[in-house]
């Protein structure tokens, strides 16, 4: 059980981060930022 | 705080843009953004080493190494707005793109508001203070953009238009990282360093993209190598400016310190017009538009300096921290000494071998390729450059002054 603490921990951290609004705002502007620049480009 | 580092950081990140010019002289876009970026890296490696020694940023992330992800995100942002920008400077020059990118302001106050509970628990003159503030601004950005649809020649008008107004959301949007990462209380000094890795890798694997590939790239790099020391200088120049920039934001929340270094909308005129000659020979009326759309929005940032903090938009502060440090589990302790300004123990970290060696790195890099830089074939006003450095010198020493003094640069 304790060998699995730290993998848990991690697996939740994940989740955390996944689940962020924070998170996924930021993914989604850089995505359209890439795809302005390679039309401009 | 927060809004002397906000004054202090536009006239630095509006200096920074200067040598992004040299984009007119016929560098790939991509060029000039990396080379910068390069600069960027030196800068955000160096100057914490120097300030506080890599272990205190080494302790800072063991706090809350979760922000690491958004210190990636927000470096990635970076890299791509960057980039836009310079094709949006070649397409309708520096005094037209630079207010249409600050917009980012706007978008980064719709964050603070959303996602960040700012201006909760502010009273109606200061809800109007600063939204009033950032229309003031949107309406002086639309004025400029009337007026580059007018100028000529420029490019590509539409392009230029919308890579700047992109630079803006991407930028407007990277606040949300720095904000998520000074409520929990990291220090400035520390989110740089993983920022500006992803920020170099991002740029490099744009650069290697639109060059081509690795050996197109080179080629490039080789060819502008007697130019490349003033855009990384520029990269430093941008550095120094960020810092401010988010001091500003962790001290005086995004809806006060973006729309306030934003100013560097004023420097981007000023660099423009007195050292470039940017608009030489235009009409009274493209003068009048460009130069009365940036005072409204001068007058803009000027409203929303003015709508100081309260006490409970504090404590409003204190709760989303709270809610931001249990979500990952970040010692509480940590976060309430921080956002105060303050350290959590008194143990100080040092400066090792591995700070020097950065430093001397730094340095020595800066100095070889100025050892190998001339002087760029486009019209520069030395004169106004060297009044203007001073000008940017003076803010330097009073707000890093009062910053050490205040916080420790915590």
């Amino acid at each position: 059980m304790n060998d699995d603490r730290p993998e848990q921990h991690s697996r939740n951290w994940l989740s955390l981060v996944l689940h962020d609004v924070h998170f996924w705002v930021p993914v989604v502007v850089l995505v359209g930022g890439l795809l302005v620049l390679r039309w401009i480009h | 705080m927060g809004i002397f580092c906000g004054l202090t950081a536009g006239a630095w990140l509006g200096a920074a843009e200067a040598p992004t010019k040299l984009v007119t002289l016929g560098l790939s876009p991509v060029v000039v953004s990396l080379a910068m970026v390069v600069g960027v890296f030196l800068a955000r490696w160096s100057l914490p080493a120097l300030i506080h020694g890599t272990s205190y940023i080494r302790a800072d992330l063991r706090q809350a190494p979760h922000l690491i992800v958004w210190a990636v995100l927000a470096g990635c942002l970076w890299a791509v707005a960057n980039t836009l920008t310079i094709f949006a400077i070649r397409d309708v020059g520096l005094s037209i793109a630079f207010p249409l990118w600050n917009s980012n302001s706007l978008l980064g106050i719709l964050w603070g508001i959303v996602l960040f509970n700012e201006l909760r628990g502010a009273d109606w003159r200061r809800w109007f203070g600063v939204l009033g503030g950032a229309l003031l601004m949107f309406a002086g950005a639309t004025a400029l953009a009337l007026a580059a649809s007018a100028q000529a020649p420029a490019r590509d008008v539409l392009k230029g238009v919308i890579a700047a107004l992109s630079a803006g959301v991407l930028w407007g949007t990277m606040y949300i990282p720095y904000r998520k990462a000074y409520l929990t209380g990291m220090s400035p000094l520390s989110f740089i360093t993983f920022f500006t890795v992803a920020e170099l890798g991002m740029m490099t694997a744009l650069a290697v993209g639109f060059s081509g590939g690795v050996t197109p790239l080179w080629r490039e790099l080789i060819g502008a190598r007697e130019v490349l020391f003033w855009l990384l200088l520029g990269g430093f120049v941008w550095v120094v400016g960020d810092l401010f920039q988010q001091y500003a934001v962790k001290y005086g929340g995004i809806t006060r310190g973006i729309p306030l270094s934003n100013t560097n909308q004023l420097w981007g005129l000023l660099w423009g017009i007195l050292v470039f000659g940017e608009l030489r020979g235009a009409t009274h009326g493209l003068f009048a538009q460009v130069i009365g759309g940036s005072l409204v929005m001068a007058l803009g940032a000027g409203v929303i300096a003015l709508s100081s903090v309260t006490r409970s938009e504090h404590l409003r502060w204190q709760e989303t921290a709270s809610a931001e440090g249990e979500r990952y589990g970040v010692d509480p302790a940590y976060t309430r000494a921080r956002i105060a300004g303050r350290e959590v123990s008194a143990t100080k970290n040092g400066r090792t071998w591995v700070d020097w060696l950065l430093v001397s790195g730094a340095t020595a890099t800066l100095m070889g390729f100025a050892a190998m830089a001339q002087t760029p074939q486009i019209s520069v006003r030395w004169g106004w450059v060297a009044g203007l450095a001073l000008l940017m010198l003076g803010a330097l020493a009073g707000c890093g002054v009062a910053l050490w003094r205040t916080t420790r640069f915590a």
